[in-house]
């Protein structure tokens, strides 16, 4: 049986991460030293019923499983109530097992795969664990563990089957693993290997059939064989679509793997695992009827999993949405918040496609829907169908998800910067029709970001810098396996930045339309080396040997010089607490130029920003802070006082474009920010920019609405909407019948109407 | 409301402000720094006698003698406030206020409180566990805020730092009529407190009510509906500029019952708003706002 994966936050989307963003760890209990004990490996009673329920016999596995539950054996009534679907019996039945058979280890392994198949994975790990503690030899536990690692794209799942390999380089089913882990890293060469090995030790090898009918698919060749091959040996075994279906799924070909599902369940209709596949994927593609259809039938059937209880719960509380369409865009927005935030992504939305059509060569085919969820959780359920998803942005094609700018605490989250990376995902899945390596539309969104605002987009970071001076960067053409099945935890960061300034040097050195032939070469499923020699006329080996020298030197000073710096700012920080002014004056400005981009927590920007005011240099602080704001600080505190200081300073237009920015950044639960940059909008006479930000101060349900109507009333007037301001007077009055400025308006206004 | 709108002139006449023991240099400092503050803004209204304990001076015996000296001085059309800033605790059995010494519990508190001839009284506890005093400090024309909903809101709550900021914001006296209510002072202490929780991705560890119907819960949301809120409405907490200059001008009473009469027109229309059409609301509504500001201007000449 091929079970449901459970956690698939890498592969299923492209995603914009933060920091361990994308990358989840299930802590897989680790073989301690072997005790001397005589262990024992018994037959599985229920082998016989299994081979019926396998090729499709139904009423006779019934019969079989029906007659085995009887057994005086607690192994044997485990996989019977197992065989006849009543879980958690079996769960009872096999712990009685454990417990009766403390030495054999093959209850333990069956009772992992279990859990395994009926998505508790930190269970699985648990029991499997104890049994490699028994037997670390033990090919059938290290190959149980290899999946539970494997359905969390864990490195370890590879060495676990190689493992299984040099104990009994025979086995059939490791090769059949290790076929499926190479596929799902887009090593076909390996993954083929495998999978013939596989089928020359065991004809019989459906799974190696699965994989290779798979990457048939994948590398264009819609005339293959292998998935009739395998339904010839087993008619019943719908579960080499469903293999094969998820290997497209995760190279993001959601219209092919959602065919495979839809085969699967033809082929057996019980499979639900292959339905809640195919439900959660078209709710990805926004088919959302026949994925609540889909979800809710498996639902019924007892099928249970965590995403798919997780999906249907979101998907009831869509009717909190609310949904903005025009010609080209629909926008998703919960209703909380959707009067505040809609008119900024619909307006960014215009600026994005038009930047992208221009770029990329003209407009996606189909409307682009975007989903903003204020409850990252929701988010990462729609993405993943599970919480605890690290990443701020999903696309599945013309299908966007990403968290609202209120579900992240201010100052951590550029949505703006998100929005633009995942749309630039749209674009190039669109022109490649989803054939882009994930490690080139990762870095083409990335280098979007920036291209959009030097200012957006993510800073370099400390795991990076560590990667950079460790070598740990990967030659191009093996990059996707960064963001894949990392083999340390940041590998998913230092990846993107990676191929970002990947992006960054071939635009430099070759112009940025280079970009897009390399995409368009994608689009015919050629591969990164065979790109690479066509359109920038050098090798992948080449390139990495003279883009790795380029970023180092590009970031020489803090890569060399990192330990210095964080011992130094370990004592900056120290004085800065201690205000001890003298010491952060001397030391923090050199700490800040060696690493500019660093803008975080304990910064030197803002120990200087204080220290200046400390030593009442009012100019001094405002300096600091705009060269803060210049190298991406996005703290809104510091970013509101930067504007204070600019406006008192006599320059409003600075203090109006600071707090613009902000508006890309934590435009939600801030009617002050709206109330200000209102007021600027005004003095500086951009009425309707003022009309948008006193709507949405209204739109934030102020304490005092009052004058934030008023406000928006004297917007309306400056812009010549007299009928609009009336309105936003007569609520403004309505809430506070004396407010006098909004009566004198009202003489105003009642007097002009007479004349 | 609006049938006792004339009541609204009268000042808050005595307050007690209690900032209790910190415990640490941050807690002294802003608790103290919070009564202070207090202090400085009700003092701005020459009719308001305050008595503000903090530091050493908090003790119990200091919190006794002040309310007991209110309760000498006031009378019966006096407006009364005491105002706890601190921390709170609740044993399951007693709410304290934490004191420098000993400490006083509600239970000591209500008798005291309960002397005070003060028709119209506002009891203010800012403290964690504070939830826990609401129902012993409770009693007919008095409104009792607390900044939890019961005495196992245990952490130091913020609600304080915002009914401070409400009493010295223009943008807290939402109806614009120069003065700052008991209810206006809460909801807005209550929504900065709900969006200080919900922008530092923090779960909330406080949840304010109001009580001031003498009896039952308090109300997370005061509203007609629920019964909360009508008292608090008629409590002043602070007079902004205009008001003080009115109700120091007795030429303009006249002026002052036509713009109560029209004030009262007002809200009744905004009570039947939902039982009639819409452009006859509106109709209406715009007539009485431009006489009332009619009137305004000719009192404000």
């Amino acid at each position: 049986m091929a079970p449901l994966r459970q956690l698939r936050p890498v592969l299923v989307g492209l995603c914009l991460a933060t920091q361990w963003a994308c990358a989840q760890t299930v802590e897989l209990s680790k073989p301690k030293p072997k005790e001397k004990v005589a262990v024992t490996v018994s037959a599985n009673p229920a082998a016989a019923c299994w081979q019926h329920k396998l090729y499709g016999r139904t009423a006779e596995a019934v019969t079989c499983f029906t007659k085995l539950q009887e057994s005086a054996d607690p192994m044997a009534r485990a996989e019977a109530l197992w065989g006849l679907e009543r879980y958690q019996d079996a769960v009872y039945q096999f712990q009685a097992a454990v417990k009766a058979r403390p030495t054999d280890i093959t209850p333990r392994i069956r009772l992992g795969t279990l859990f395994r198949q009926r998505y508790q994975p930190k269970d699985a790990g648990e029991l499997l664990g104890e049994a490699l503690e028994l037997d670390e030899k033990n090919t059938d536990a290290l190959l149980e563990m290899a999946r539970v690692a494997g359905e969390n794209y864990d490195r370890k799942a590879v060495e676990m089957v190689k493992q299984a390999l040099e104990i009994n380089p025979q086995l059939a089913t490791a090769h059949e693993l290790l076929a499926r882990l190479s596929a799902e890293e887009s090593n076909f060469k390996l993954a083929t290997e495998h999978a013939e090995k596989a089928l020359a030790i065991s004809p019989q090898s459906v799974d190696a059939m699965a994989v290779l009918g798979a990457i048939d698919l994948l590398q264009e060749k819609p005339n293959t064989t292998w998935f009739e091959r395998a339904l010839k040996i087993n008619p019943a075994y719908g579960e080499a679509y469903n293999i094969g279906g998820e290997l497209l799924i995760l190279n993001r070909r959601y219209n092919e793997g959602i065919e495979l599902f839809r085969k699967a369940i033809a082929t057996r209709p019980g499979l639900w695992e292959a339905r809640a596949r195919l439900g959660i994927n078209l709710m990805r593609l926004g088919k959302e009827e026949e994925a609540y259809k889909e979800l809710s039938a498996t639902y019924e059937a007892g099928y249970k999993s965590f995403p798919v209880v997780n999906t249907l719960r979101l998907m009831d509380s869509y009717k909190n949405f609310q949904t903005f369409r025009n010609s080209r865009a629909i926008v998703r927005l919960h209703k909380k918040e959707a009067s505040v935030l809609e008119p900024y992504f619909s307006s960014e939305m215009e600026r994005i496609m038009a930047a992208y059509d221009r770029k990329y060569g003209g407009p996606v085919g189909v409307p682009v829907q975007v989903e903003v969820y204020p409850d990252h959780e929701d988010f990462a359920v729609r993405t993943m169908g599970m919480p605890g998803l690290g990443a701020l942005g999903v696309s599945f094609g013309p299908i966007v998800a990403m968290d609202s700018p209120s579900g992240r605490k201010p100052g951590s989250f550029h949505w703006a910067s998100t929005l633009w990376h995942e749309m630039s995902h749209v674009y190039a899945l669109s022109i490649t029709n989803y054939r882009v390596p994930r490690w080139f539309t990762e870095g083409l969104a990335v280098y979007e970001e920036t291209a959009a605002s030097p200012d957006w987009g993510d800073r370099l970071d400390p795991p990076t810098i560590i990667a950079i001076r460790d070598k740990k960067l990967l030659p191009v053409a093996e990059l996707d396996r960064g963001f894949i099945r990392p083999s340390y935890p940041a590998q998913v960061t230092v990846s993107y930045f990676q191929a970002g300034r990947i992006c960054q040097y071939i635009a430099q050195n070759w112009g940025y339309p280079k970009l897009i032939e390399i995409l368009r070469d994608y689009g015919q499923s050629k591969k990164t080396p065979e790109v690479f020699q066509a359109r920038l006329g050098i090798s992948t080996e080449e390139f990495d040997k003279r883009f790795l020298p380029w970023l180092e030197q590009q970031n020489s000073k803090i890569v060399t010089g990192f330990k210095d710096w964080q011992e130094r700012l370990k004592t900056v920080v120290t004085a800065y607490r201690a205000k001890n002014w003298d010491i952060v004056q001397a030391e923090a400005p050199a700490l800040r130029d060696i690493y500019p981009e660093y803008v975080e927590a304990a910064n030197p920007y803002e120990m200087l920003y204080e220290m200046h005011l400390a030593k009442k240099d009012q100019a001094a602080a405002m300096a600091e802070l705009k060269r803060y704001s210049k190298a991406a600080g996005r703290d809104p505190k510091l970013l509101k006082e930067l504007a204070r200081m600019e406006e008192e300073s006599g320059d409003k237009r600075a203090a109006a474009a600071t707090l613009k920015r902000l508006l890309y950044i934590a435009p939600a639960q801030d009617e002050e920010l709206h109330r200000r940059l209102g007021n600027l909008l005004l003095d500086e006479q951009d009425n309707l920019g003022a009309v948008r930000e006193f709507r949405a101060a209204v739109a934030s349900k102020p304490v005092d609405l009052a004058s934030a109507q008023f406000a928006l009333a004297r917007a309306y007037r400056a812009a010549h909407q007299i009928d609009n301001a009336k309105d936003a007077l007569f609520a403004a009055l309505e809430a506070a019948p004396g407010y006098r400025p909004a009566q004198k308006m009202l003489l105003e206004l009642t007097s002009s109407e007479k004349e | 409301m609006t049938a006792l709108l004339a009541s609204l002139s009268l000042a808050v006449s005595h307050v007690v402000t209690v900032a209790g023991l910190g415990g640490e240099p941050d807690y002294e400092q802003r608790f103290a720094a919070h009564a202070a503050e207090i202090e400085k803004l009700l003092k701005a209204d020459s009719g308001t006698k305050v008595i503000t304990l903090s530091g050493a001076g908090a003790s119990r015996n200091a919190v006794i003698n002040a309310l007991q000296q209110v309760a000498r001085e006031s009378k019966a059309d006096d407006a009364f406030a005491l105002i706890l800033i601190g921390h709170g605790t609740f044993d399951n059995t007693d709410y304290k206020l934490n004191l420098p010494g000993p400490d006083i519990t509600a239970a000591e508190l209500a008798p005291l409180l309960d002397r005070i001839a003060a028709g119209k009284q506002l009891i203010v506890n800012t403290t964690s566990a504070s939830g826990a005093s609401l129902m012993l400090l409770q009693r007919p024309n008095r409104t009792v805020i607390t900044a939890t909903k019961s005495g196992m809101e245990k952490n130091a709550p913020v609600f304080a730092r915002y009914w401070v900021e409400a009493m010295r914001d223009p943008g807290a006296d939402s109806d614009k009529n120069d003065t700052v209510t008991a209810l206006e002072a809460y909801r807005y202490a209550d929504q900065k407190t709900v969006a200080y929780y919900e922008t530092q991705k923090r779960l909330a560890t406080e949840h304010a009510l109001l009580e001031d119907a003498g009896s039952g819960d308090g109300a997370r949301a005061p509203s007609p509906e629920n019964g909360k809120g009508q008292l608090a409405a008629r409590f002043p907490l602070v007079r902004l500029g205009a008001a003080q200059k009115a109700s120091l001008s007795p030429e303009k009473q006249l002026l002052l019952k036509k713009k109560e009469e029209l004030e009262i027109s007002i809200d009744k229309l905004k009570y039947q708003k939902a039982a009639m059409p819409a452009e006859e609301y509106r109709r209406t509504m715009q007539a009485l706002l431009l006489e009332l500001a009619r009137v305004q201007g000719a009192i404000d000449k």
